[in-house]
């Protein structure tokens, strides 16, 4: 405190009081009466007025150009957007023209088999009866930034891993299902889950829960047969004791969506031709 | 007289010659702005108190100025600028504050 009352109780420069000692007045004098002292004052205030007008026009010449640069790159951002959206639907388009060509060339050369490639690799969006399961982390255990369950530290029991989502997907396969896709990421051949920090990443897509596995299949028989398996079992038990919450219901038509690409960079047939004995 | 065309004459040059500021002395500048401010309401206090003396001002105004950037630099220097700005800001700010009030109780008596 002593170091603000310092401060306040010598706002006035002290050299004021002592000049004024030296000189012996006390007084009333308000304005410099001699012409140096006048001087004096006005060159002190050329200077106090010089500084302040340019630090003013300082700051007036600064803002422009400070909102200009951030203008040019919100403007760039912008920009880079637009380009990126332009080219994710050039790709979208390329990508459907190449699955129909894929569609078209497998008609032409495996029958109606091309159509079930198509189907079975996820390659087009299918649609029939099946069942929608539904998993939500246990109450009072999303958003509190804690691991996974079984994780290092046992801190958070109550969250869906990745190898429980593994299990239900391999369950719901087990049991019939024909096609399966998670959270709107349809599983394919090529498709793994796991998990990152958190999250559990489907085809390297980070989901949130509640997470919502859509299986075509033959409706309540495949939810009959699901529930029954041993993967159905192990969902029940983690519902039972970590408190994971899970619906299931069977539907009468089930939409899923192509998956994204389905890119084969190495593999390739067996040429029958050269007679491969293995 | 003299005094008020002192202010005009500075006033008028700094919006005239537009001087460009150089880039190594500019993080200085708003200091210096907040030291010229305090001196200036300093001098119209003294002034109003009876005891201005023009040499006091001057001396002062430049010492202010010269003590406030140094300040700053050396904190730049040592990596707490920012922090020593604050400090500068808040002194200075302090003082203006309390010379104005000076400055208030001398013109309304209140």
């Amino acid at each position: 405190m002593s170091l603000l009352n310092n401060v306040i109780d010598h706002s006035l420069d002290d050299g004021y009081a002592e000049a004024a000692a030296r000189r012996g007045v006390t007084g009333r004098s308000h304005l410099p009466t001699t012409l140096r002292a006048k001087l004096g004052l006005a060159f002190g205030l050329v200077l106090a007025a010089l500084v302040v007008t340019v630090g003013a026009a300082q700051a007036q010449r600064a803002a422009p150009t400070v909102e200009k640069e951030r203008q040019e790159l919100i403007d760039r951002v912008e920009g880079g957007t637009a380009d990126a959206d332009d080219l994710q639907g050039e790709v979208d388009g390329l990508r459907e023209s190449v699955a129909a060509m894929q569609r078209k060339a497998l008609e032409r050369h495996g029958g109606d088999k091309g159509e079930l490639t198509a189907l079975l690799s996820g390659s087009t969006p299918v649609q029939g009866p099946g069942i929608k399961l539904v998993i939500d982390d246990a109450k009072g255990s999303g958003g509190d930034g804690g691991g996974p369950r079984e994780g290092s530290g046992f801190a958070d029991t109550g969250r869906l891993r990745d190898r429980d989502l593994q299990r239900v997907v391999n369950g719901l396969w087990e049991s019939g299902a024909e096609a399966v896709a998670v959270n709107g990421q349809r599983l394919t051949a090529l498709s793994a889950i796991r998990a990152a920090g958190d999250a559990i990443l489907v085809d390297n897509k980070p989901l949130a829960p509640p997470y919502t596995l859509l299986a075509i299949g033959d409706g309540q028989r495949l939810s009959t047969t699901f529930q029954d398996s041993a993967d159905g079992q192990y969902l029940h038990v983690i519902q039972e004791n970590y408190g994971i919450r899970t619906s299931i219901a069977a539907q009468d038509e089930v939409k899923l969506p192509a998956a994204p690409s389905v890119n084969v960079r190495t593999a390739r047939p067996v040429e029958e031709e050269k007679g491969s004995t293995e | 007289m003299i005094a008020v065309l002192g202010l005009i004459v500075g006033v008028v040059a700094g919006l005239v010659l537009q001087p460009v500021v150089p880039t190594a002395v500019e993080p200085y500048l708003p200091i210096a702005v907040v030291a010229a401010l305090d001196a200036v309401f300093g001098g119209l206090r003294s002034m109003l108190d009876g005891i201005f003396d023009d040499k006091v001002f001057v001396v002062s105004f430049l010492s202010n100025v010269v003590v406030a950037a140094l300040i700053v630099f050396l904190g730049d220097k040592l990596g707490v600028g920012a922090q020593l700005s604050t400090g500068v800001v808040v002194v200075l700010g302090i003082r203006i504050f309390s010379n104005a009030a000076a400055i208030r109780r001398h013109i309304f008596r209140a």
